[in-house]
């Protein structure tokens, strides 16, 4: 009776595929606080797949962008310029506030801030679980990108570098995602909390601000910059906005817009120097 | 079944799946071609076709992804299992028959990926009825797109074979 055969085949193997991947599962669960090899092992491993669909993606991108849509180069140059003399005038003005910033440091003996040394990388890949919030990006250890280290875009914190990198690619979490999370400090009043990512829920991104109570002031459109308490996130970046402020039972309930939209998320810095766990304050 | 086609297929899919994810950071829209592979796996073989594109695709994903290696293999064994089994009991050749069963197939799958994850984390992770419609919707719309493609190919090919039997039978004679 072949079909009953075939049957009792596809039982079993149904039965060792599962008993295999629990088994898989629980492996991982047991050590995960202490180290996944598992996981470390295998993302090395196949971390060539997101780099080929990465360097594809790019190839199909640059072929596009150069050969087909090129009819609107010479608006967007022109757009580009007038851009960057703007920005040229920002930055001039912005480097008179520093250079009277760093005077009064002086004045007033205190330790100058230097800005932290950055790493620029690509974004080469999302992640392709739907749901989980990670990026990868086309720097690793080779390039001295190491654990936990902070990653910046041009609007404010994106994450931090997550496990450990492979040679060539790093993989980050966002702090949008639900598991992230990074010392804060509010804009007005300097009250901290912490700033924990919710996730893309109801298709929505948005970041919760922990731990501020209720005696603090906190105002809708108030930004929140990263303290550096943590010692992960250099202190002064945006983390985000605040959007909703409601009473708690002992602490208040703060919805924050994040401040980079990580749906053009294309290039992004990794911050290659830990900040002093002791930092605070607004930069 | 021919293993190496199913894992060629599987392997596509999350190749097209990492591809695609890039444009997706952040979630929007939501999709997952892993599973459309392995429930056109399921269907165009057999169940245990379903349950090996289900191992590998779902683990390769898994790895891909950082997150516990296994979680979405077992998820998609179960379903690819299921779709096979539902294709060998009942004859479901249309398109659009299939687009269907790709639609229970992703919620099934999402609820089992829930499930899962609530038991290994302890609690009840959040579940977006929005995101599980967006994902719904997207698989779907690729699966019916995958079997009309994988339907008409045969066509196509005999189509040129004939045409170009014709010219050579036209050229001799």
């Amino acid at each position: 009776m072949p079909f009953v055969s075939t049957r009792h085949q596809t039982v079993r193997l149904l039965i060792v595929l599962s008993v295999g991947h629990i088994l898989l599962i629980s492996a991982q669960v047991q050590t995960r606080s202490g180290l996944p090899l598992i996981e470390q092992a295998a993302f090395q491993t196949f971390a060539w797949i997101h780099r080929t669909a990465g360097a594809m993606a790019g190839a199909l991108g640059g072929a596009w962008g150069g050969w087909v849509a090129l009819h609107d180069v010479e608006r967007e140059n022109a757009e580009l310029r007038v851009k960057m003399a703007e920005l040229e005038g920002r930055l001039m003005g912005l480097e008179a506030i520093a250079r009277s910033a760093q005077e009064l440091e002086r004045a007033l003996q205190l330790k100058a801030r230097t800005v932290p040394p950055t790493l620029a990388a690509r974004v080469i890949a999302g992640n392709p679980t739907p749901g989980i919030l990670t990026v990868l990006i086309d720097k690793g250890r080779a390039d001295g990108v190491a654990r936990d280290m902070a990653v910046i875009g041009v609007d404010g914190i994106v994450g931090r570098v997550l496990g450990e990198p492979a040679e060539r690619e790093a993989r980050v979490q966002l702090l949008v995602g639900s598991s992230a999370a990074a010392a804060a400090v509010l804009e007005r009043s300097g009250a901290g909390g912490l700033a924990t990512g919710q996730g893309a829920t109801g298709g929505d991104l948005w970041m919760r601000l922990e731990y501020v109570p209720n005696l603090v002031d906190v105002q809708p459109g108030e930004r929140v910059f990263t303290s550096g308490r943590d010692g992960i996130y250099p202190p002064g970046f945006p983390i985000g906005t605040v959007e909703d402020v409601r009473p708690g039972a002992d602490f208040r309930d703060i919805r924050v817009r994040p401040a980079v939209d990580i749906s053009g998320l294309n290039v992004v810095l990794v911050v290659i120097e830990r900040p002093a766990s002791s930092g605070g304050g607004l930069r | 079944m021919r293993f190496p086609v199913v894992l060629a297929t599987v392997v596509g899919a999350v190749f097209a799946q990492a591809l695609l994810a890039r444009y997706a950071v952040g979630g929007r829209p939501v999709f997952d071609l892993v599973l459309v592979g392995v429930v056109f796996v399921a269907l165009r073989w057999d169940a245990r076709a379903g349950l090996l594109g289900g191992t590998v695709g779902g683990v390769l994903q898994d790895v891909l992804s950082g997150g516990v290696a296994g979680v979405g293999g077992l998820a998609k064994t179960l379903v690819g299992g299921a779709a096979g089994g539902i294709g060998a009991r009942f004859v479901i050749t249309r398109p659009g028959a299939r687009a269907l069963l790709v639609a229970g197939a992703s919620v099934a799958h999402r609820l089992v990926m829930v499930a899962l994850t609530a038991l290994i984390d302890q609690q009840w992770p959040a579940l977006s009825p929005t995101d599980m419609l967006v994902e719904t919707v997207v698989n779907t719309a690729s699966a019916w797109l995958l079997f009309r493609a994988a339907d008409g190919w045969p066509a196509i090919v005999e189509r040129r074979r004939t045409r170009r039997q014709a010219r050579w039978v036209r050229r001799n004679w």
